[in-house]
């Protein structure tokens, strides 16, 4: 693997292991960060979070990794999977963890 | 693109399809829980008119069912895809312990199952049903004069599973295709109903479970606990406990590709497609692969399928992608405000991105 892709590749799994640590804690689930799949559903099946979870992530997103999830135009697309935030997460302008 | 036919009705309106594929089968008698329990690898917490989305393994960890588990008063209905129902019965028996005392039903002799999919489904049922059946949570069902509807859907939509009397099935279908003119029902075969579960990126077994891999490896570890003891369950420990070696990734390619064609990065194989299909609502071949985990992450566009098939010929760009393909209505449609009548009042956004 070359520099350049082995450099996106860990940029997007240092995000994915800081939505799965901050899903496990916020939702007090049993789970280690491991076991949460990235493209399994967030919501209803998958990991089966509620709507309180759903506010309490949406909060902790925002916090925590600066993703502002201002309201369910963003936030359904954005809060699908694990996966789906990590893309949000990157897309930002001041990506956490880059830069300042 | 226009999408027309099934298709069209599973993302805009209501789809019906015949699941003569799906095995139903009740177990029932004193032991019933626990054989049930013993082959669920998931904790069997359910109760009556609850069910549960698994995958039932066998003692290996390999996946031998697709399954829901439902809890019927004292006995419970599996609605599985892969086995038939004989080859369920058989596995399942297979798996009692001397002196237990279970029977087992195929209901698909007395019974048949349909399927309402897409974004104003609810209103379909409610229509025939009555507006209580709006109650049904996911993953609960509900039982009514010889019918049990399962709220349950493996396209991103909402949807119902209805288990009827097999001398009724026929004026039950008569009768949901007469109210579904209101809502421009069509009929959707298994072949777009499975490329409705890709786009979906939901698990099929008649695709990704030829792949012999792990519920890790397959991202079906939600369907799955460690901590249950169940006759998979020392296979799935230790497969954690060794690790992924490859992932479940979604692909897709303008150009078409096929199961079984291998994903390659700078010469070098990588992974292999394990499902494909042309999207109508993408305008474009989605896949998925089992690629090495150092590989497996989405929205790289680096990575080029290679034909399996020597008459297939030819190497293409694949780009790995963040499942669901689709903005999915059935997200965005509201039970308590929306309707398929005044559909055209809203302003939904497009199932695609940038559409």
């Amino acid at each position: 693997m070359d520099a350049e892709l082995k450099a996106h590749l860990d940029r997007r799994q240092a995000v994915l292991d800081r939505v799965r640590a901050l899903i496990v804690k916020q939702t007090g689930r049993r789970l280690e960060p491991a076991d949460i799949d990235p493209d399994a559903p967030v919501f209803v099946s998958g990991l089966g979070l509620d709507s309180v979870d759903a506010v309490e992530l949406t909060i902790a997103l925002e916090v925590e990794l600066g993703l502002p999830l201002p309201n369910d135009a963003v936030a359904v697309p954005a809060m699908r999977t694990v996966n789906t935030i990590v893309d949000a997460v990157l897309a930002l302008p001041q990506e956490p963890g880059r830069g300042a | 693109m226009a999408l027309e036919g099934g298709l069209a009705a599973l993302r805009q309106s209501v789809a019906l399809a015949e699941m003569d594929h799906v095995a139903s089968v009740r177990a029932s008698g004193p032991a019933a829980f626990d054989l049930v329990n013993r082959v669920t690898p998931l904790e069997l917490y359910a109760r009556d008119g609850q069910m549960l989305h698994t995958v039932l393994l066998d003692p290996s960890a390999q996946v031998v069912a697709d399954a829901y588990v439902c809890r019927d008063d004292e006995s419970w209905v599996i609605l599985a895809e892969g086995p038939t129902a004989p080859e369920l019965c058989d596995w399942l028996r297979s798996h009692a312990r001397a002196g237990e005392q279970v029977a087992f039903e195929d209901l698909g002799p007395s019974h048949r199952m349909f399927s309402l999919n897409g974004p104003y489904s609810w209103e379909l049922m409610a229509a025939w049903l009555g507006t209580g059946i709006l109650g049904l949570p996911y993953l609960g069902f509900a039982r009514g004069d010889g019918w049990t509807c399962f709220r349950a859907g493996k396209t991103g939509e909402y949807g119902y599973d209805l288990l009827v009397p097999r001398d009724r099935a026929s004026a039950l279908r008569e009768r949901l295709s007469e109210l579904g003119k209101g809502f421009d029902l069509a009929e959707l075969g298994l072949a777009e109903l499975e490329q409705g579960m890709l786009e979906a990126f939901s698990f099929n077994i008649r695709r990704e479970g030829r792949a012999r891999a792990t519920p890790l490896e397959l991202q079906l570890q939600w369907r799955i606990s460690y901590r249950k003891e169940s006759i998979a369950a020392a296979s799935l420990r230790e497969q954690r406990a060794r690790g992924a070696r490859e992932r479940l990734t979604f692909v897709g390619s303008p150009e078409r590709f096929a199961i079984g064609d291998a994903v390659t990065f700078e010469g070098r194989q990588i992974g292999k497609v394990v499902n494909a299909g042309w999207s109508e609502v993408l305008g474009t071949w989605l896949g998925t692969a089992l690629l090495e985990v150092a590989y497996a992450y989405p929205n790289v566009d680096r990575y080029r399928v290679r034909a399996a098939a020597a008459a297939a010929g030819g190497e293409h760009p694949l780009r790995t992608l963040t499942p669901p393909a689709i903005l999915n209505r059935s997200l965005l449609v509201n039970v308590q405000v929306h309707s398929y009548r005044t559909r055209a009042e809203n302003d939904f956004p497009p199932l695609v991105a940038g559409r």
